[in-house]
């Protein structure tokens, strides 16, 4: 009786033991989690988070013993193929290869043998399963892509519209930024157009022609923009809207407007201030900030200058510096421009004596007649307050008290007190002085013969 | 305009705050208060329009319902403005070509004098300032300022409303000058205002003749000596014989028609001269969206074999049918990879089958090990049992290859 209490006893604090154990340990699993999923980095607790899920470590050498095979593949039901072909070299060579990350870790479904029955009916459902497993480790970065058009897309059944490993691979997922300060490498800039290209290839031959995609494709230019700059990357947005249209001086004026940059190509830094300064910069400023989802008629940067076939603005055949070029421009919401025209922009030059003359000549004549004017004017209204303060000091000293309404009464010639003052002067004398007037003292005599 | 203006007091008392003089008709102080208010309209949406990069301009165009709404303001308010103007240029004439009143607004050389005499006087050189007449250098300066100001105005206004027809017969160039002249002056404009005019009219001594239209007769002695003492002299409102003034308005009232519509043309034509663009917004990328990359970017896996020429597709052979059945479902473990020693990747494998033994025993299904294993059901790459009877059918048919 008394041994099985204290069997009892025994049991029951074991009990409690491993229940708070898995209780913490369920808690410390918990955090570990979202911690890992806000830094967006891949922490060993998420190696070991994935592995559990398979239980015991798969190495990748059993899944290459078969999958290391080329030729291994399988039919789907509509009669895709599938590769199950993985080469060894590649993914050694994959950013996760060089991790050491298992293939376990992705394809977690897959640790035991046989494997469990496949349920993609077609090549892009296979893709479509596994993307999600992406977010396992990169959930930051997951996340903003569930923001972007794509994933609208797809929301919609559009199926094509990109995921994770359509622009990254799968197993042969490649470093794209600098492990330390985080940007982008050179060599990744240069590889993000044809990597749009895959889904988005008639834009991207437009690019290629373009001044920006010329340059990178052809010159190998990393300083110029690549489709990221403009659209973003994981939560790319639908450039059509309203706001992305309003928003697009902005984003030229990103690059444009920074002289380290223009100064290498000698391009003007003052193309977003003339532009703002000017009747269409200021309405698409103004909506931009009070009504960003309003569209408007009048022009942001990309339409004068393109969109992805931005060129050269002194190229013969489509630069807008060409006069016959911009009005073509012009023509698209001007049908009735003619030759002249296209002048009437300043072509983002500050007025000056080489440029827009005109313009200039008349500021300079405003900058001195505005002041000359407003100058004149000034001068006769503070010598004016000027004396009347000056005799209002004076009248103050003379008078031992100042009358209720004096500026009426002491023009009466019945206040004799008051004849110092200067309105009394002024009618005095006046007659002396303008031979031809009547002397205002005479008008007094003349309101007498009224009454 | 009636040639009362200038007539003789109409009250008299022994102050002179009683007597009043009639200085601006009606009509005048209508026209007035119409032009004030367009006046201020024009310079406040203009201006906010200059400045809209200022927080307060924003603040302002936003509460007015956005830059679009301050334009049409704007223009409705430039088309009243261009009324009254018209309207004053007939009164004008009017007064000129019938009555025959003299330009009181022109300067003349006795504004020169009386300007230099209040300069003196300002510094003390002398006791009195000039002796004005009706208008005074200072009210002669702000009226032609004002007409000045509506020309320049008026004329780059339309530049900048209509810069289609303009740039016809104009360089371009002269379109962002008029839009220059136009922020300029009416900087100008609103300052002189503030400046001159508040402080002659309102602060000096609140002048509320432009109002009740009348200036008592202390006013009138400091304001306008010289046209009080006309007036008294008796000089003034002289009356033209009746007949006089009908033969010139006979004259007058048909041109001042023609005029009037002629001038009414001219505005709806002003404010609807072209169209200056499109109002539909610009099309964007004309490029199709979606284009993949042909061939798909994914590496396409070997083909399947391609049936010899002339042979039955789907005979139930192992060329015909049952290679591609064994590809599907089972090469996956039995192809290259041979799991448990088995490849089911050509017929001489299939025969020779695995660990286990012969996959196939044509003739035998019973000894055949494939039939054995999938018998069970529970194999991964489980196959139909259509499937699985279309095997049996074949091995008891001798399993043909072709």
């Amino acid at each position: 009786m008394r041994s099985g209490r204290r069997h009892l006893i025994i049991f029951l604090i074991g009990a409690i033991l491993i229940c708070s154990l898995s209780v913490i340990l369920l808690v410390t699993n918990v955090i570990a989690a979202p911690i890992g999923r806000v830094s967006n980095s891949i922490s060993p607790e998420h190696a070991s988070l994935a592995l559990t899920d398979t239980g015991p470590i798969v190495s990748n050498e059993t899944c290459l013993g078969c999958h290391g095979q080329p030729g291994l593949t399988m039919t789907l039901q509509n009669g895709d193929i599938l590769d199950l072909y993985v080469d060894p070299a590649t993914y050694a060579a994959s950013i996760h290869g060089h991790g050491g990350y298992a293939c376990v870790q992705c394809h977690t479904n897959l640790g035991d043998y046989p494997h469990p029955a496949f349920t993609a009916s077609n090549l892009r459902d296979v893709t479509l399963q596994l993307t999600s497993v992406c977010d396992r480790c990169h959930s930051g970065e997951y996340n903003l892509t569930m923001d972007s058009v794509h994933a609208t897309a797809q929301a919609a059944g559009k199926r094509e519209a990109a995921v994770c490993t359509d622009c990254h691979g799968s197993h042969n997922v490649q470093q794209l930024t600098d492990p330390v300060t985080h940007e982008l490498l050179p060599e990744a800039r240069l590889s993000i157009p044809a990597t749009c290209a895959k889904c988005h290839n008639a834009i991207y031959e437009k690019y290629r022609t373009s001044v920006h995609g010329a340059a990178l494709t052809e010159e190998s230019n990393t300083n110029v923009p690549t489709c990221i700059d403009c659209h973003g990357v994981h939560n790319i947005g639908n450039p059509t809207t309203a706001a992305f249209r309003l928003k697009s001086p902005e984003l030229c004026a990103s690059c444009h407007t920074n002289p380290e940059l223009m100064d290498k190509y000698g391009i003007s830094t003052d193309v977003l201030n003339t532009y703002v300064a000017d009747f269409h910069g200021t309405t698409v400023t103004l909506f931009e900030k009070q009504s960003p989802d309003a569209q408007t008629n009048k022009p942001g940067g990309y339409d004068c200058h393109g969109i992805h076939d931005i060129s050269r603005v002194d190229d013969p055949k489509t630069g807008i510096d060409m006069q016959q070029n911009l009005l073509a421009r012009c023509k698209v919401c001007h049908p009735d421009a003619t030759s002249n025209f296209p002048n009437a922009w300043m072509s983002h030059y500050i007025p000056s004596p080489e440029h827009y003359s005109l313009v200039y000549y008349v500021n300079l004549f405003y900058k001195f007649f505005i002041p000359l004017v407003l100058g004149f004017m000034v001068a006769l209204v503070g010598l004016d307050v000027g004396h009347s303060v000056y005799v209002k000091s004076r009248r103050g000293r003379h008078l031992p008290q100042p009358l209720p309404s004096e500026g009426q009464s002491h023009l009466e010639s019945e206040s004799p007190t008051q004849s110092q003052t200067e309105h009394n002067v002024e009618l005095k004398t006046s007659p002396s002085e303008t031979g031809e007037q009547d002397d205002p003292s005479e008008n007094h005599s003349e309101e007498a013969n009224h009454e | 305009m009636n040639n009362t203006i200038m007539e003789t007091p109409t009250k008299i008392t022994h102050s002179d705050d009683k007597v009043t003089y009639t200085r601006f008709d009606i009509s005048q102080r209508i026209e007035h208060i119409v032009f004030l208010l367009s006046f201020t309209i024009l310079g406040f949406t203009g201006l906010i329009q200059k400045f809209s990069a200022n927080q307060i301009s924003d603040t302002f165009i936003f509460l007015l319902g956005g830059i679009e709404r301050v334009r049409v303001i704007h223009h409705y308010s430039a088309i009243v403005m261009m009324i009254v103007s018209g309207y004053h240029v007939l009164v004008l004439g009017y007064k000129v070509f019938v009555l025959r009143l003299p330009w009181t607004m022109l300067p003349v050389i006795e504004d020169l004098q009386h300007l230099i005499q209040d300069i003196l006087y300002f510094l003390g050189f002398r006791k009195h300032r000039g002796y004005y007449g009706r208008y005074n250098y200072a009210e002669k300066v702000e009226y032609l300022a004002v007409v000045w100001g509506t020309v320049i105005m008026g004329l780059t206004g339309f530049m900048m409303w209509n810069p289609l027809s303009t740039t016809q017969f104009l360089p371009g160039d002269v379109i962002p000058a008029a839009k220059a002249a136009h922020g300029a002056e009416a900087i100008l404009a609103v300052l002189a205002i503030v400046v001159w005019h508040f402080y002659n009219v309102h602060i000096k001594h609140f002048n509320k003749s432009m109002f009740n239209g009348k200036l008592n007769r202390t006013e009138m002695k400091h304001e306008h000596p010289a046209e009080l003492a006309k007036i008294e002299a008796g000089q003034e409102g002289k009356h033209l014989p009746l007949k006089v003034i009908r033969r010139r308005q006979q004259v007058f009232f048909p041109a001042a028609l023609i005029f009037t519509v002629a001038f009414g043309f001219g505005i709806v034509k002003f404010a609807n001269y072209e169209v200056t663009a499109l109002t539909t917004v610009p099309q964007g990328e004309t490029a199709q969206v979606y284009v993949p990359v042909t061939p798909t970017p994914r590496p396409s896996p070997t083909p399947p074999p391609t049936l010899e020429p002339g042979e039955e597709v789907g005979a139930m052979t192992w060329d015909g049918y049952f290679s591609g059945l064994f590809r599907n479902r089972c090469s996956t473990c039995h192809g290259v990879t041979k799991v448990s020693g088995l490849s089911l990747s050509t017929y001489q494998d299939a025969l020779k089958g695995g660990d286990s033994g012969p996959a196939i025993v044509p003739g035998n299904p019973d000894n055949s090990v494939l039939i054995q294993k999938q018998s069970l059901g529970n194999h991964p790459g489980q196959l139909t049992i259509d499937e699985l009877d279309q095997v049996i059918a074949w091995i008891m048919a001798g399993a043909p290859e072709k």
